[in-house]
């Protein structure tokens, strides 16, 4: 029989150990008494777009932010179950937080380039680790920025205020920021909410192209966006995974009332 | 006017991967077509020289194009959900969606002519057999040139498939009296006869689903709709697109 199209997208059982990036085993998470996740068990596939929706406040950010261990910056927090990253649970109190986090990186809604110019924003991350030659330095800024698909926008202004970018330059500024300290994991929260439709565009065609080499996790509110983008979504309702699948199943055949609901707008 | 067989207009989408998605289900259509033409070239050379095992394979490879329309129309499906296509992209999505349909049912047309050779032999008169064999060719130029002008987005030889059809029709018609006089010199042949009444309604039917081809392929060009037009205005709109 023709096989007529292509799909190189294994279905989440049939993952691999070594297709998977990250492995979340029963993860609950609570602030106070409030419990924010209750019982995440869900596998991150290695060099793909995953991406995770549900409504504000369902915990998507608390997930990623689990991921490289931000939320221990909320005292309140507090969290059982596992999350493993390269065979470690990095919950674990021995765990490198600062290391943890160049390998996991994260860019947020709003992008927060420091007031410092376009170099020493993606330089930033780097310097904090360790001193390296400026030589050195020069050319993992170039490389990062050349990630970003930003390089040629700014190389000949690069110790201009970053402030001078439009928005969905700082955006890409920020990724490159991140992708300077070359993490294995990129946990984008809303990253293209304050974007206009094209700039949305060549962010979410950056992401496609940098899945090659980096597991991508995004939070987005933009169905469509979720939809065209991601390999595989995973909808939150109320701190509890509701649907994980290949996005094309989940927005053409979804198993839970709950996500056709969602994803057709019928939320009440 | 949108150039459907032009790969730069399908390549231009800021997403590449979009522009793959269009392109591979563009081609996947052409594959299909190609497909339906080697049924037809198949079931015709079978029928003329009554070749029951090349009919057998017509009739097993038909599974094949039921197939193809499913899958397709799955990744059509998909398209819609995952990209909301707009402009000419819907409607290169919409008009594949039901060319397919288009193309399934030509499908099974062509598997009722390989039956009719499965179960029977040839015994109408010679002028009835060559009436039936220069419709047959007519419809499989129409058929070669509706792939073609969808492969290469060829406005112009849509129009000549519109003429072309409706003399498809008219030999249908004097077919169609040939058969009654036939059927009052040898009625005791009457399910024979019957058998052929669906062989030249098959071969018609084919013509007529080239001609919706035709339609949703000028409707993909300038998003024109040409169902339940009269000649005339057919023309007319084709002409316009032309100048456009």
């Amino acid at each position: 029989m023709v096989k007529l199209f292509k799909s190189t997208r294994p279905a989440l059982k049939k993952l691999g150990a070594e297709e998977i990036a990250v492995e979340i085993s029963e993860l609950s998470v609570y602030y106070g008494k409030k419990i924010v996740l209750d019982n995440i068990s869900m596998v991150i596939p290695k060099h793909r777009i995953t991406s995770l929706i549900g409504q504000s406040g369902c915990g998507k950010t608390t997930l990623i932010s689990s991921m490289n261990r931000m939320n221990d910056l909320n005292k309140n927090h507090r969290c059982t179950g596992s999350v493993i990253i390269d065979g470690q649970n990095i919950h674990n109190k021995k765990v490198n937080v600062a290391k943890l986090r160049t390998q996991v990186g994260m860019v947020f809604q709003t992008p927060n380039p420091f007031p410092m110019s376009i170099y020493d924003n993606v330089a930033f991350g780097l310097r904090l680790q360790k001193e390296i030659p400026r030589r050195q330095l020069d050319e993992a800024v170039e490389r990062a920025l050349k990630s970003a698909v930003l390089w040629d926008e700014v190389k000949d202004q690069l110790f201009a205020s970053a402030a001078i970018l439009s928005g969905g330059q700082q955006q890409r500024l920020m990724i490159a920021r991140a992708l300077a300290l070359k993490p294995k994991i990129l946990l984008l929260d809303e990253p293209t909410s304050a974007l206009d439709p094209l700039a949305t565009l060549h962010i979410e065609e950056l992401m496609q192209s940098l899945k090659k080499t980096t597991t991508i996790v995004m939070i987005t509110h933009n169905m469509q966006q979720a939809a065209r983008l991601s390999d595989y979504t995973a909808f939150f309702h109320q701190g509890e995974l509701v649907e994980y699948a290949d996005s094309d199943k989940l927005f053409t055949q979804p198993k839970h009332k709950q996500t056709e609901d969602y994803i057709t707008g019928r939320y009440g | 006017m949108v150039n459907f067989s032009d790969n730069s207009r399908l390549n231009s989408h800021i997403s590449r991967t979009f522009n793959r998605e269009l392109e591979d289900l563009r081609n996947a259509v052409l594959v299909m077509g190609g497909e339906i033409e080697v049924q037809f070239q198949d079931a015709l050379e079978a029928l003329l020289h009554h070749d029951v095992k090349l009919a057998e394979k017509v009739m097993l490879n038909d599974v094949k194009i039921n197939a193809m329309e499913v899958e397709i129309d799955q990744e059509c499906l998909r398209i819609l959900a995952t990209r909301n296509p707009t402009a000419s992209d819907l409607r290169l999505v919409i008009t594949v969606s039901k060319m397919v349909i288009e193309l399934e049912r030509m499908g099974d047309e062509i598997e009722k002519i390989a039956q009719f050779v499965n179960s029977a032999e040839f015994v109408y008169s010679d002028q009835l057999k060559l009436g039936i064999t220069h419709m047959a060719q007519d419809v499989q130029t129409i058929l070669r040139d509706t792939f073609n002008a969808f492969a290469r987005q060829d406005l112009k030889t849509t129009m000549n498939i519109f003429a072309q059809e409706r003399k498809v029709d008219e030999k249908y018609n004097e077919l169609r009296l040939q058969l009654e006089q036939e059927i009052q010199q040898h009625v005791e042949h009457i399910h024979y006869w019957l058998d052929v009444n669906t062989l030249i309604r098959s071969f018609e039917r084919i013509a007529d689903r080239c001609i919706n081809l035709c339609e949703y392929l000028v409707y993909l060009a300038g998003g024109k709709d040409l169902r339940h037009n009269s000649d005339k205005k057919i023309q007319k709109k084709i002409q316009a697109l032309l100048k456009s």
